[in-house]
């Protein structure tokens, strides 16, 4: 990368930057925006989850035309909340806002390179989210409001605008929103994986990457294979939503009216969204995972237990990721033997899974562990994903799925997976880089707070969930006060409300927190945590081309932590070798 | 002068970028080998013009092959790429052509008699000349830059990430003809 | 009123937060150090809370599986649930298990290990033999798992059908209809372009095979008696879901589905344990639009006796939609 010496203007430093480290943090801040979007959507929800039919004062926050005139939220802008809270949870926070950031912020800092392979498409990669988080906010004001179908968008729901208010522009907007998404996802991707290919430093061979590197590289491949299959589902849904074409749709009558599709399965459409929908998941999930095991490194001064383990695990549950999508539509219908061919694969998965917690575990075994912020959230990680990993395994088994798909079992078990263990590791890489990404420190009081407060609400809320469904609560149901047999159930449904709305507030500790930080934090040492890749070896003020002189050279693995026989305990990676010391 | 692990970065990007592109086509084709199957399906003669327009588009990646060996011999690239962009511009006229005979036969992509098979028909066809559209523009570019006798063989970045493009361009068109023609 | 009242509490919140974090400032300016930097303090402090709160979340989900265990589902009331009612004890055994010994063996070692300055690390970065066997255990388990999910799976998806009564359940925005196939146990052709009027199934009056069906919006089933569902929607995707029984299925407008069950217990029976209350009760588990929160249907299992004296009073498509 040759030329580093250009005038920088306001806009090609903070608004159309080519550098890696603006660009993620343009990722990190519009994902924590659209965090809050999300969230505040789900207070909303939750509200009425626990006061159903009521009035309450957060209804202030929807458009008008969302609540009756008793004061009450509309069902179907129900639908429209739960909606763009998954859409916006799923892709715009925890994936661009979790591997925006990270990969672009860490890549090239830990293989030792100026830059990404192409800092002109990485720019492009930040802009096109950009100009989808635009339209994904306006379809919210639209007649008929935002897409309303679920996440999941199946047909018919979402090509019919006859069939609920928000399959009509809303759901129009989403599709262009999620293309440009898309697009600006695999051009990201792209990035990624060509400069770990390429731009290594001498001596970082890839076996000497940091877990959180190889994390990355892994998530980027899943996303440039799978994302795509998601734009040929949506292309075929577009065709059928404005042109008229049966790729899905068949046998409707609507408001009275036989439609003229013929021939096509809505669950076409189920089969292709999967194949991006499952391996979504391990995308959001294994930069998570990448990061805790860097933290907890760092943290416990000991290697992480088993590189090469988790580097196979890690490789072992990307394949896999792409041959179990048929566990979300084990009621479909499908051929049984089909279900039988899914539940295998998708209860082999658990494996690799089991295999990272132990070496977890195995990590924090006879460490010295420092309690940052960030490590509390890599723990927090870990109890995570023992919790929701392990009810994965009743989804993930087609008999017992049939009882509890759909259910608040499954709601329970995704959020605790995604919402606790991911978005714990994205607060873990927030607090662990935050003096790398802005040179200053954040407040370790106020992150204390942040974590305990949020860990006892988040289990406060997801928790009680699996009793919820096990009871048979239905997911996406306005209100569970239709049935005589859920009235019981209105007490949990209380608590969960409480918790969610405390767990809510509570993020202003991290809010505040983070933007005092910026501004008025104790300014950053170089290498704050002590720790051994070599993000850390470059300035506090960071600089474009990242190192002042010539590039750092790799002579070790990145987890000399506590290594016998050294000064201190740790050793970075571009350390040379002391004489007669081995490689570990 | 960009180095030389810079153009490996790049033609990398380029390599990824069509890994998507066929996963994308994936997705639609296993659409297609779905739904054909089930039934109501309405069988019919392609057009003739994608015929031409195959034949066109192999020839037209066969006269890219020759680029190199001008560069060799230190001459422009300018008359073979011009070629090329011409070339890619009648495969698109063709395409055009196709879809009129289409239409002309009652193979309609949606409404009142049209079917499943033509809606494929469409949506493949189309899709695939988009991401031509892609490769044209990218032979504009290096014809105009050709014309000034940019290119060496030391240095000819954009016409061997435009061929490689090109050269998927027509082995997808390849596989699509076959699919629509022999599945 | 309100919202000012909640713009003052966040805007005293944010102050309090603002003030805590000048204390720290002042104090670090003061004791000259950096107040950022974690102590051994720090440590044992949030080592003891992994503790109090780590086991203090197992305790709560303890007392969550005590205080709601009356709320779950009764044991179900089909010959296929009862099998897989087996299979879910066993394996929610087993994730029990295993999250009782990993969860505090977590919180267990972040107290223990809780970082002190004069204390160092065990370098000890990776062991063959411990990643073999807990790569072994878990997959001989899982495969146990598996093997035995799968059997469960085949018996509930696979069951004799030749017995059983055809029973058409069909699905609109926002109710079911079921439509027995009468006498002659086949359900006579059905077209959504016959939908019209009072015929609201699009059932195909020509069609000898259906002048015995009987369409009902209310479902009664012989105890003991197997019964294959035939599911169809109108518009879109819903998902009949009958929990009791632990049936499911997913209703999709141009495909037909089915899933056949033999529900074991009378709604009778189910009254005196659950109380006179309960019913069996059809509900859609697949977003389907604004009213898919109250999409149902009473089911009624009662024995052979009143369900026969039941289906004998119903009318037949012939007496219903061919009379004009």
């Amino acid at each position: 990368m040759s030329d580093h010496h250009h005038k920088e203007t306001f806009i090609t430093k903070y608004i159309f930057s080519t550098d890696h480290k603006m660009i993620a943090k343009q990722f990190l801040i519009t994902g924590m925006f659209m965090a809050l979007v999300g969230m505040l959507m789900s207070a909303v929800f939750r509200v009425q989850l626990a006061n159903p039919g009521e009035y309450s004062v957060l209804y202030n926050l929807l458009p008008g035309g969302w609540i009756s005139e008793d004061g009450a939220l509309n069902p179907d802008k129900y639908l429209a909340l739960v909606t763009m809270h998954g859409t916006i949870l799923v892709f715009w926070v925890l994936t661009a806002g979790l591997s925006g950031t990270f990969a672009n912020f860490l890549i090239p800092l830990q293989i030792g390179a100026r830059d990404m392979a192409s800092g002109f498409i990485n720019m492009l990669s930040y802009w096109f989210f950009f100009i989808a988080t635009v339209i994904l906010m306006s379809s919210i004001y639209v007649e008929g409001g935002p897409a309303s179908s679920g996440w999941t968008i199946y047909p018919p729901l979402s090509a019919l605008p006859e069939a609920i208010p928000g399959s009509g522009t809303g759901m129009t907007l989403w599709l262009l929103s999620i293309t440009l998404f898309v697009v600006g996802s695999l051009l990201g991707g792209l990035n990624y994986i060509v400069t770990i290919l390429n731009l290594r430093t001498k001596g970082m061979s890839m076996q000497r990457m940091p877990l959180t590197c190889w994390a990355l590289f892994v998530t980027a491949i899943l996303g440039v294979l799978s994302f795509p299959v998601l734009l040929s589902c949506g292309l075929l849904l577009l065709f059928d939503r404005s042109f008229g074409t049966s790729f899905y749709l068949s046998d409707i009558i609507i408001n009275g009216e036989a439609l003229h599709y013929a021939g096509g399965s809505p669950i076409l459409f189920e089969h292709l969204f999967w194949f991006l929908g499952h391996p979504e998941v391990y995308i959001i999930l294994l930069p998570a995972l990448g990061i805790v095991s860097e933290v907890i490194a760092v943290n416990s001064r000991k290697p992480i237990f088993g590189y090469k383990a988790m580097v196979g695990a890690i490789l072992l549950i990307a394949f896999l990721s792409f041959i179990v999508w048929g566990h979300h539509m084990f009621m479909t219908g499908m051929n049984p033997f089909l279900g039988s061919v899914f539940t295998f694969t998708t209860l082999l998965i658990a494996i690799p899974s089991a295999v990272k917690v132990f070496n977890w575990l195995a990590t924090l075994w006879r460490a010295n562990i420092r309690f940052t912020p960030a490590m509390l959230f890599a723990i927090g990680t870990v109890s995570a994903f023992i919790t929701g990993g392990l009810t994965g395994l009743i989804l993930g088994d087609s008999a017992l799925d049939i009882n509890v798909h759909d259910t608040y079992f499954v709601v329970g078990h995704f959020h605790i997976v995604m919402g606790l263990s991911a978005i714990y590791g994205m607060y873990a890489g927030v607090y662990h880089w935050f003096p790398k990404m802005y040179g200053k420190m954040m407040n370790k009081t106020l992150g204390y707070m942040h974590f305990w407060t949020t860990f006892i609400c988040a289990y406060g809320v997801f928790f009680p969930m699996h009793f919820l469904g096990l009871a048979g609560l239905p997911r996406r149901y306005y209100t569970n006060s239709s049935f005589p047999m859920f009235d019981g159930l209105s007490d949990i449904n209380e608590i969960i409300t409480f918790f969610a709305l405390a767990g809510a507030v509570a993020q202003a500790i991290f809010i505040f927190n983070f933007v005092y930080s910026i501004f008025k934090g104790t300014k950053a040492s170089k290498n704050p945590w002590k720790a051994n890749t070599l993000e850390w070896t470059t300035p506090v003020e960071r600089i474009h081309g990242n190192w002042p002189g010539e590039l750092p050279v790799v002579t070790r693995w990145a987890y000399d932590y506590s290594k016998p026989g050294a000064e201190e305990d740790y050793i970075p990676q571009n350390v040379p070798l002391k004489e007669g010391e081995e490689e570990h | 002068m960009a180095t030389i692990v810079e153009n490996n970065a790049k033609k990398q990007l380029l390599w990824i970028g069509m890994g998507s592109i066929i996963m994308f086509f994936g997705g639609l084709t296993s659409a297609y080998i779905v739904r054909k199957p089930e039934g109501n399906w309405l069988e019919f003669v392609l057009p003739e013009y994608f015929t031409i327009s195959t034949i066109i588009i192999v020839f037209s990646s066969i006269v890219l092959f020759f680029v190199k060996g001008q560069l060799r011999k230190n001459n422009s690239a300018f008359q073979l790429v011009l070629s090329v962009l011409l070339l890619g511009l009648l495969f698109t006229f063709f395409q055009f052509k196709g879809w009129q005979q289409l239409i002309s036969q009652g193979i309609y992509l949606t409404g009142e008699g049209s079917n499943a098979s033509g809606s494929f028909l469409y949506v493949l066809t189309l899709a695939h000349l988009v991401h031509l559209l892609g490769g044209l523009v990218a032979l504009i570019y290096v014809t105009i830059q050709a014309k000034k006798n940019i290119f060496t063989t030391k240095d000819s970045l954009a016409i061997d990430l435009t061929s490689v493009y090109w050269h998927f361009l027509a082995l997808l068109w390849l596989f699509l003809y076959a699919l629509l023609n022999f599945y | 009123m309100t919202n000012l009242l909640i713009a003052l509490v966040v805007f005293l919140t944010i102050a309090a937060m603002v003030q805590l974090v000048r204390v720290n400032e002042l104090l670090s300016e003061i004791t000259n150090k950096d107040t950022n930097e974690v102590t051994d303090e720090d440590n044992n402090q949030n080592g003891i809370l992994f503790i109090i709160i780590g086991f203090g979340f197992l305790a709560f989900v303890i007392w969550q599986m005590i205080t709601w265990d009356h709320l779950l589902l009764p044991p179900a009331s089909s010959v296929h649930g009862a099998e897989i009612d087996g299979l879910m004890q066993v394996s929610m055994t087993l994730i029990l298990v295993v999250f009782f010994a990993l969860t505090p063996m977590l919180f267990y070692f972040a107290y223990k290990y809780r970082g002190k300055k004069e204390n160092t690390a065990y370098f000890f970065a990776h062991n063959n033999r411990l990643e073999v066997a807990w790569t072994v255990i878990p997959t001989i388990v899982l495969t146990a798992l598996i093997i035995y999910g799968l059997r469960t799976w085949d018996r509930a998806m696979n069951p004799d059908v030749s017995d059983a009564t055809v029973i058409e359940v069909y699905s609109k925005q926002f109710d079911w209809t079921a439509r027995y196939s009468g006498a002659d146990n086949i359900l006579g052709d059905a077209n959504f372009r016959l939908v019209e009027g009072r015929n609201t199934l699009g059932v195909d009056i020509n069609d000898e095979k259906a002048a015995d069906d009987i369409v009902v919006r209310e479902v009664h089933l012989p105890v003991n008696k197997p019964v294959l569902l035939k599911f169809r929607s109108r518009d879109v995707i819903h998902s009949a879901f009958l929990p009791h029984f632990r049936v499911q299925m997913n209703c999709v407008p141009g495909l037909s589905t089915q899933f056949a069950f033999t529900p074991t217990k009378t709604t009778a029976e189910m009254k005196e344990n659950e109380g006179e209350d309960f019913e069996y009760v059809l509900l859609c588990n697949k977003i389907c639009g604004s009213a898919h929160f109250n999409m149902q249907m009473k089911f009624v299992v009662e024995s052979e006796e009143d369900y026969n004296k039941w289906i004998n009073s119903q009318k037949t498509v012939q007496n219903t939609l061919t009379l004009k």
